[in-house]
């Protein structure tokens, strides 16, 4: 059968292939979903060793959760929340929310291409892990461990 | 301590579950857009109903981008029928996000119309994807579309600045 063929048929569509078409898309949708799940709130570990330094924000003393934000961003704001609060219980460790909205070079210079992006910076403000989408609680303390222990 | 733009909003906040709701529905009426315009692509009464169905859709996604997704009529069914009978929400929402996403369907869907005048009904069937894919991941998955669209504005410069005085 040849493309062309295919197409004449796609012309001629009856309720059964409809109902076919309309299923694949389903799963297709589905998988699409799974998948963008599986990479969202993961760690990765970044050895960038140049300094974070943004003007009229002060980092934290020994690690800080660098948060990428927009207001128009739902998971950005449970990603504060968390954030927030393991700033608040940890000493020394500062969270900033950084809304990208005003600060779209920042943005451009450390590559953020999803809000929430949150990068854990070291005591000298170097990049050590990114973490795209909203985060988990479990996975931001074992990088923040990870960032303290060093 | 925390350096933050954004300021909590928790008072006039919504049930988070309200916009998933609604993108369920919107997900479903995609689904019919698209099995009429399949069907429409060889009998016009089928685009016609197809081009109908759209147009409702893209008039109630403007509806709700401009009154804000509080005012949205399928919200209403959700406030008034399904919220009664669930738990009372764990956290609350700020609407702009989900405002900011019946935006983006509004396009979407009249890009699609525009573009029925040239290509028929298969322009429908094409959009209709896009919206359902968009609408469903939302409603399934939690995922949120206008944070990857709003970020790439705001990267190249057409949002912004500007931000504050709507918020």
């Amino acid at each position: 059968m040849t493309r062309e063929h295919v197409l004449i048929t796609f012309g001629g569509m009856d309720a059964g292939t409809v109902a076919i078409v309309l299923a694949g898309l389903v799963l297709a949708a589905t998988l699409l979903g799974v998948l963008h799940r599986a990479t969202q709130g993961r760690a990765r570990t970044v050895s960038d060793s140049r300094i974070v330094s943004i003007e009229g924000v002060s980092l934290g003393e020994r690690a800080t959760l660098l948060q990428f934000s927009t207001e128009v961003c739902a998971p950005c704001k449970s990603t504060a929340r968390v954030l927030d609060d393991l700033a608040a219980r940890t000493e020394d460790v500062a969270h900033v929310d950084l809304d990208v909205t005003r600060r779209p070079d920042l943005a451009s210079r450390y590559r953020v291409l999803q809000t929430p992006t949150t990068l854990i910076l070291d005591a000298d403000g170097a990049v050590r892990a990114r973490i795209g989408g909203a985060v988990r609680r479990d996975v931001v303390v074992a990088e923040l461990e990870k960032v303290l222990a060093a | 301590m925390t350096a933050s733009a954004s300021t909590a909003k928790t008072a006039t906040g919504i049930d988070p579950r309200g916009p998933r709701f609604v993108a369920g529905i919107v997900a479903i009426k995609f689904l019919v857009v698209i099995a009429l315009a399949l069907l429409g692509l060889d009998s016009p009464g089928f685009a016609i109903a197809a081009l109908v169905l759209a147009i409702y859709n893209a008039a109630i996604f403007l509806w709700s981008a401009i009154a804000g997704v509080q005012r949205h009529p399928y919200g209403l069914i959700f406030r008034k029928l399904i919220r009664p009978r669930l738990k009372p929400p764990t956290e609350f929402e700020d609407p702009i996000p989900p405002t900011f996403a019946q935006g983006v369907g509004f396009f979407v869907t009249i890009v699609g119309i525009v573009l029925f005048i040239p290509f028929g009904s298969i322009a429908l069937v094409v959009a209709g994807a896009a919206a359902f894919v968009a609408a469903f991941l939302n409603s399934v998955f939690a995922y949120c579309l206008g944070c990857q669209i709003y970020l790439v504005l705001a990267r190249v410069g057409i949002v912004g600045r500007k931000g504050a005085a709507t918020a």
